[in-house]
């Protein structure tokens, strides 16, 4: 399939495009070839111009030598016998052409080609065109001895270009063969020295991916360069981080996994006494009390997954608006059941809504949990009061109970997972308050735990109220 | 047989007491270490079932405690924790078996008679008493291949005397192993249930004898 063709050559090139390597030699060629180029330019010119001085410089002998064969005879007559040597001198095997001209400063001609073009400028040698053939041309003024006035003659000569390009060629090849040369080897010397400076790193690769999937260890930070240190020693704290959250996961679910097998130990024992018992009355008790523990470890679990969303990165974080004083009261109906079964008063105090931004669902799992204690460990005929309102710009929700208080050594430990104060008879999975503490601290709030004033246990819960936030919000945009 | 059961949580220790009394077994509960080793100090039992994860005392340090004082007492612990040290330790600081939460109650009692017929020194699950059998398996008692219907206070009695047949049992010893702290022990009661089963056993060449002064001795009378 052509598209599928274009695909992987599209993504190979973006693969090469992303390789170090590729990047590191595409720099490194790119600079050489440069380098080339300029190379070819500048040692081109310099062996064209030296070989149009050494042209000159033989024109410029070849017209001197014309010039000192120039006489005047006794009738003032100008005469040249041009010797060979004059024309010989450009003999040097590539079959130039020599053209030459003399001519006084009357502008009469002495000798040679009447229609040579003549230079501007005198000894200096110009290109020009002469019977359709290049020709390079100097000029060479030139006293001669028993010519009245301006005693001068103008000797020009011109040579084909055969022998000058033989000799720029011969220049230029030789000097680019040597720089040539110099910019392979640098090339190489670049290109394994590229391979070794990234061997450490292509090793240091190596390692990482040979590793087995649950070794964690750190990479000792020498095996690549200094540069490179800092990208280990980040590595082996990430790699450090991730452990520890893999310790904490496995010590917490090793924790559940026990916690679990007392209630399904209660669970099978009582199946096994309902199934032995012969009154029924007895085995109805048994089952009810089978249905009552089979209620409680569904809610273990639930609470054991409701921590697991709470905890910070496995949930993404939502930034509901829930009215807590409306939740509050949806959650209180919930319970007011099992309240009025154990003849608790409970109560909601609030004062209009109060907003708040968070994770709606697990806002309201926290408050499940908070009245849901409260209930369970206060005593027949007790009191469960929840109220919600503004305080200070934050907003404020108190469950308050007539039970027994948690003894203010004991108070940090509550929100431990599993822990469970020390002889307490109520059922409970010691999550409650690890879930209410990870819920409202993920909400950026804070949780207290105080004596009420009836001498239970009063909770608060401190959380930023949205106004604030929109105002925080706000300022910040005006500003 | 009394059984001490110690588990701090006390649905499930009430429930496992539940299942044992259904078993026919009297039994003593103790929520924490502490009061347990009350318990064991002034009862005595034929087995105890230790939770290991306990309040004050904790289940491993009252097991040693146990072992130093000389207690041969059965002790079959029960934790959560089924790891491979945590059965090592147990084993090696004195228990007699191991058994990980959850679990099943058939399992759980079969453990219970193996450590009982273990400590008795016998390694058939049958005690035969003339024509008195005692099925360790079932703990059903056979006069004559017939099963011997007994009302739960009469078993206890009687297994306990079958235990140690041949060798003279105290009334107060068997009051202390038939009757959890629970229960409303009455030294008379005793002589009661002996009274009814000597009716239950007359067709029966096994009979209780009673020794003045020493107590009662269960026997094959031919």
């Amino acid at each position: 399939m052509p598209s599928r063709t274009i695909k992987n050559q599209w993504s190979a090139l973006k693969r090469l495009r992303e390789s170090l390597r590729a990047q590191l030699l595409a720099w490194v060629v790119l600079t050489l070839v440069g380098a080339i180029c300029f190379n070819l330019y500048d040692s081109f010119r310099t062996a064209d111009a030296a070989s149009k001085l050494v042209t000159d410089r033989t024109l410029l002998a070849s017209a001197r030598v014309i010039a000192e064969a120039v006489r005047v005879d006794s009738g003032g007559t100008v005469e040249v016998d041009v010797p060979p040597a004059a024309l010989e001198m450009f003999d040097t095997g590539y079959g130039d052409q020599v053209f030459y001209q003399v001519i006084t400063a009357w502008g009469n001609l002495v000798a040679g080609f009447p229609d040579l073009p003549l230079p501007t400028v005198e000894r200096v040698g110009q290109d020009k065109s002469f019977r359709s053939a290049s020709v390079r041309t100097l000029a060479l003024n030139h006293p001669v001895v028993g010519l009245p006035d301006d005693g001068i003659i103008s000797v020009t000569v011109a040579v084909t270009h055969n022998s000058q390009f033989a000799l720029r060629r011969r220049l230029w090849l030789s000097d680019f063969t040597k720089q040539l040369v110099l910019v392979l080897l640098a090339g190489i010397v670049t290109i394994i020295g590229l391979q070794r400076g990234l061997a450490p790193v292509l090793r240091l690769r190596d390692a990482v991916r040979a590793r087995g999937r649950d070794r964690l260890d750190p990479l000792s930070p020498s095996m690549v360069q200094t540069e490179l240190r800092p990208l280990v020693l980040a590595l082996n704290d990430h790699m450090e981080r991730v452990q520890n959250q893999m310790a904490a996961q496995r010590r917490f679910v090793s924790n559940a996994a026990h916690q679990l097998r007392t209630p399904l130990a209660l669970i099978s024992t009582q199946a096994s006494v309902a199934a032995r018992e012969e009154s029924p009355e007895r085995r109805d008790e048994a089952l009810q009390a089978l249905r009552n523990s089979t209620r409680q470890i569904s809610r273990l679990a639930s609470q054991l997954l409701t921590l697991s969303r709470a905890e910070p990165g496995s949930r993404r974080p939502r930034r509901d608006v829930i009215d807590l004083a409306k939740a509050a009261e949806e959650v209180l109906g919930a319970q007011a059941e099992e309240a009025l079964r154990r003849g608790i008063d409970i109560g909601l105090e609030e004062a209009g809504p109060v907003k708040v931004a968070g994770d709606g669902t697990m806002l309201r799992e926290m408050l499940v949990n908070l009245v849901d204690n409260a209930i369970r460990y206060t005593p027949v005929g007790g009191k469960v009061t929840v109220s919600v309102t503004c305080h200070d710009g934050k907003a404020l929700l108190t469950v308050e109970d007539s039970g027994p208080g948690i003894h203010p050594m004991e108070r940090e430990h509550v929100f431990e997972r599993f822990y469970r104060v020390m002889g307490t008879e109520e059922e409970g999975s010691g999550l409650g308050l690890a879930i209410v503490r990870e819920v409202v601290e993920g909400a950026g709030g804070a949780v207290y735990l105080s004596d009420a004033a009836g001498g239970g246990l009063l909770v608060t819960v401190r959380l930023p109220i949205l106004e604030t936030l929109l105002g925080q919000e706000m300022s910040r945009l005006s500003t | 047989m009394k059984i001490l059961i110690v588990e701090d949580n006390r649905e499930l220790a009430d429930w496992l007491g539940k299942a044992l009394r259904q078993a026919q077994y009297a039994v003593d509960i103790a929520f924490d270490g502490e009061d347990a080793e009350l318990m064991l100090k002034v009862a005595s039992y034929s087995v105890v079932i230790l939770d290991l994860s306990l309040p004050k005392i904790d289940g491993m340090t009252l097991l040693r405690r146990i072992r130093q004082k000389g207690e041969k007492v059965p002790i079959i612990i029960l934790t959560a924790n089924a790891s491979l040290d945590g059965r090592v330790a147990g084993l090696d600081s004195g228990a007699d078996d191991y058994l990980a939460k959850p679990f099943e109650i058939a399992e759980l009692e079969a453990r219970i008679r193996a450590v009982v017929r273990r400590g008795q020194d016998r390694a058939a699950p049958e005690i035969v008493i003339g024509d008195l059998v005692f099925a360790g398996s079932t703990r059903q008692f056979f006069v004559g291949g017939e099963p011997l219907a007994l009302t739960p206070r009469e078993h206890a009695v009687l297994e306990f005397l079958a235990m140690k047949a041949g060798t003279t049992v105290s009334k107060a010893t068997l009051s202390e192993s038939v009757f959890g702290f629970d229960d409303e022990a009455d030294p008379t009661a005793i002589e009661i249930y002996v009274h009814r089963l000597r009716k239950k056993l007359e067709g029966s060449s096994a009979q209780i004898a009673t020794l003045r002064g020493l107590g009662y001795l269960l026997r094959d009378a031919k």
